[in-house]
């Protein structure tokens, strides 16, 4: 099933977001830029990262390489959508 | 919810396996496919919640251990989606369970165990999905202990037997299989999504998506959702 309707990156990494933390949309609407992720929440282990991948990977159709994977990618929101958004426009 | 429940086994391969029932003195009992892997372990609550709540309404439900998850002593590393199909046909055979099934995400890679069954599914998913999933965990872990690993090596490592991902040991050929897998096109199916999904769905669902949930956890809004959906589906 690929009938994917179209979804921005910013909306799917916090809807990804939402879902990894247990939050509503109210509370993960208050993410900003410059919200910290990594080393601040500590729900966002290892294996959530994984999970967090594989689910942005399929809700925008983008594949996504271990090497382009860094913290940095992880250390606030706006890293993680400028990320999303670079992938999808490949 | 105080729903009794019913610790039964079903035989396979020499192994006492267990299936959790609830309310099975009801005319109509659902088989219930639990997710794959850990997703298993985060849904489970969830699962059991959606049983009990469809006991009140007057439908019984199994859920079977698949070999080599949960409480199941079969060699993990033997398990396959095949002999997972063999497992949940002894199953239905023996406990008399069926002609309903509802799978849940990877469960839906192994719902077509028989024919002449109706069909409901929740977020099915992709077997190269998981993988990709418990590689990267693996990678991340191994990261963490100054190990360098790829998806590459991994994949290697399991033609050669089998690969520890996420905790779980895949042995080649469910490796080979996952990658492949995909939930079959029947046509009597019910395919269900979450509401947040950009997926096609016959209906979507409120609630969240626990299986990305760092921690198990429960979700009374999906649980209930659920079971009055399965009882709208069973009663067409």
């Amino acid at each position: 099933m690929s009938e994917n309707l179209d979804l921005t990156p910013e909306a799917a990494v916090r809807a990804v977001m939402q879902d990894i933390l247990g939050l509503d949309a109210d509370q993960v609407s208050a993410f900003t830029a410059d919200t910290e992720l990594f080393g601040a929440l500590p729900e966002l282990d290892s294996m959530a990262v994984a999970g967090l991948l594989t689910e942005l990977e399929d809700r925008l159709d983008i594949m996504i390489e271990d090497d382009e994977v860094d913290g940095e990618m992880f250390e606030t929101f706006g890293n993680l959508v400028a990320f999303a958004e670079m992938k999808a426009a490949e | 919810m105080s729903a009794a429940l019913e610790y039964a086994h079903y035989q396979f391969e020499g192994n006492d396996e267990l299936c959790l029932k609830v309310g099975s003195h009801h005319p109509k009992t659902i088989l219930l496919i639990p997710p794959l892997f850990d997703e298993m372990n985060r849904m489970r609550r969830m699962l059991l919640d959606v049983m009990r709540l469809l006991d009140a309404k007057g439908i019984g439900s199994a859920l079977p251990d698949l070999p080599g998850t949960n409480e199941s002593l079969f060699p993990q590393e033997r398990a396959s989606l095949m002999i997972w199909r063999q497992a949940l046909f002894a199953c239905t055979s023996e406990l008399s369970v069926a002609p309903y099934v509802a799978s849940f995400r990877g469960g839906c890679l192994i719902d077509d165990f028989v024919e002449d069954v109706k069909l409901w599914r929740f977020s099915p998913v992709k077997g190269q999905m998981l993988m990709k999933t418990m590689m990267r965990t693996r990678i991340a872990s191994d990261k963490e202990a100054g190990l360098s690993t790829n998806m590459a090596q991994l994949t290697a490592e399991a033609g050669q037997g089998q690969v520890n991902l996420a905790g779980n040991n895949i042995g080649s050929a469910l490796f080979s299989q996952l990658e492949e897998a995909f939930p079959s096109p029947v046509r009597a199916v019910r395919t269900t999504q979450l509401e947040s999904s950009t997926r096609a769905a016959d209906t979507k669902l409120p609630g969240s998506a626990l299986w990305l949930r760092a921690e198990p956890d429960d979700d009374l809004l999906l649980s209930a959702a659920i079971a009055d959906d399965l009882a709208l589906w069973i009663s067409e």
